[in-house]
């Protein structure tokens, strides 16, 4: 961690400061939230590298898409969220990704990712632990597989051979289960 | 009511949340929460909740990383690009300018040190010229005072060698017993000159000047006036066929009609 002063704004200034292209907005934008969207990016694309480069793409298209924002819709970390995600899912699905990397088609990397996530999770992630005994490992597999693994909730149901409406009440239960720790 | 709570128990804002509606849906979705304040609390509850999800799941970057892709932002921002104005090539032309504008400088002051010499000696030769132009002037009225006292003499030897002009002494009076002059009387066409060369009167001011007077049968008899500066020496009067005497008052500049006896200066009687 590096000893320069961290900053933090209120998500409002954070916002507005985004607009007017103020570059302390990148800053603050990294200081508070560069950690968690690397997360996300790391468990969609398990080569360090990559994720490093991508985690670099987001914050450029989070700058240059800052006008596209729209707080009504929703919080400005979902909308980052989103970028990362996205901006990950395209690059594991590009073919000189999977060339390069010789990697697997999504629909076939369930394995090859839950073999590097100990790795990547036991290393890195904080708070890891607290997470696996509070959420139901049904509701956890199903959540980090929509959430962090890029899948959607239809591959998330054909991979676990589960009903579709199943899914979606498990990421709902697994969501009022996070909501209970942390509000 | 029942039916917002069955939107909500659906799962969907989850799916919203977790970015895996499509366009279409997720514009359902947002009409739905503004039009209904608990879909859009429970979308932030939500997003709250994924937001504590992923920063408890956070990878710190590394420092490096940190710096490479905070000095993007830097880069692409802050310092704007100093263009030159000029060319380099035009610095050679201000160099030679600057050695020029030195080589002015220095022409103008030695311009200015022989302009004040100059000027000094222009002051040195013009006095030379006022003391020049003045003694001049002085050799000039010295020779015209000659010239005028030569014509005054030849006319004097010219009057006592011919035998048709008479001279008339006019010697001086009580007022100015040192007063003189001459009066040339031509016998034959009666005309009068004077010599002022050869007259001493009292001096006159600006006011006044001198009047000739012929004294015919007791009565004076005007000849005209005469000043103390007269060009000529030789001066012609009025002709007078017959007079006894000639005197010559002061009057006031351009004369009187009868004399200021009191003001009288030489007086001389006819002896022919």
């Amino acid at each position: 961690m590096a000893l320069a002063k961290k900053i933090s704004l209120s998500e409002e200034e954070l916002v507005n400061a985004l607009k007017r292209q103020d570059t302390i907005a990148i800053k603050a934008l990294y200081d508070m939230y560069s950690g968690a969207l690397l997360g996300v990016i790391s468990r969609i694309v398990l080569h360090t590298e990559v994720a490093e480069d991508l985690l670099q793409e987001t914050f450029v298209k989070i700058w240059n898409s800052a006008g596209g924002y729209d707080s009504s819709k929703g919080r400005l970390f979902t909308w980052m969220m989103n970028i990362a995600r996205n901006l990950s899912i395209d690059k594991l699905r590009s073919k000189d990704f999977k060339n390069s990397n010789k990697n697997q088609d999504i629909e076939n990397n369930v394995d090859f990712i839950d073999e590097q996530k100990k790795v990547s999770f036991n290393s890195d992630v904080l708070g890891l632990k607290d997470m696996v005994t509070l959420l139901k490992p049904e509701f956890k597999d199903v959540l980090d597989m929509v959430y962090f693994k890029g899948y959607t909730h239809v591959e998330t149901a054909e991979e676990l051979n589960l009903p579709l409406g199943t899914v979606k009440t498990r990421v709902r239960m697994a969501i009022l289960e996070l909501r209970k720790k942390f509000n | 009511m029942e039916e917002v709570k069955a939107y909500i128990e659906s799962g969907i804002l989850e799916l919203y949340v977790l970015g895996q509606l499509t366009a279409t849906e997720c514009s359902e979705v947002e009409a739905m929460a503004s039009k209904h304040a608990e879909v859009k609390a429970e979308i932030t509850a939500i997003e709250l909740a994924m937001e504590a999800y992923a920063l408890e799941n956070a990878i710190a970057p590394s420092a490096a990383l940190q710096d490479k892709i905070l000095a993007q932002f830097t880069e692409t921002v802050a310092e704007p690009i100093v263009v030159p104005l000029y060319e380099v090539k035009n610095d050679v032309r201000i160099k030679t300018l600057r050695y020029a504008l030195v080589a002015c400088v220095a022409l103008l002051v030695i311009s200015v040190a022989a302009l004040f010499s100059v000027y000094n000696q222009l002051k040195v030769a013009n006095n030379q010229i006022v003391s020049l132009s003045s003694e001049k002037d002085k050799f000039a009225s010295t020779v015209s005072k000659l010239q005028f006292d030569n014509a005054g003499m030849q006319n004097q030897i010219d009057m006592t060698e011919t035998t048709e002009w008479a001279t008339v002494k006019l010697a001086g009076v009580a007022n100015s017993p040192k007063a003189k002059m001459l009066v040339y009387w031509n016998k034959k066409n009666k005309s009068i000159l004077i010599n002022h060369s050869a007259m001493d009167l009292p001096k006159t001011d600006k006011a006044h000047e001198y009047q000739l007077w012929a004294l015919v049968d007791g009565k004076p008899v005007s000849l005209g006036v005469f000043g103390d500066n007269a060009k000529d020496a030789v001066q012609q009067m009025e002709t007078i066929p017959r007079a006894q005497a000639f005197a010559v008052t002061i009057e006031p500049t351009g004369g009187s009609v009868n004399p200021t006896m009191e003001k009288m200066v030489v007086m001389g009687g006819v002896t022919i």
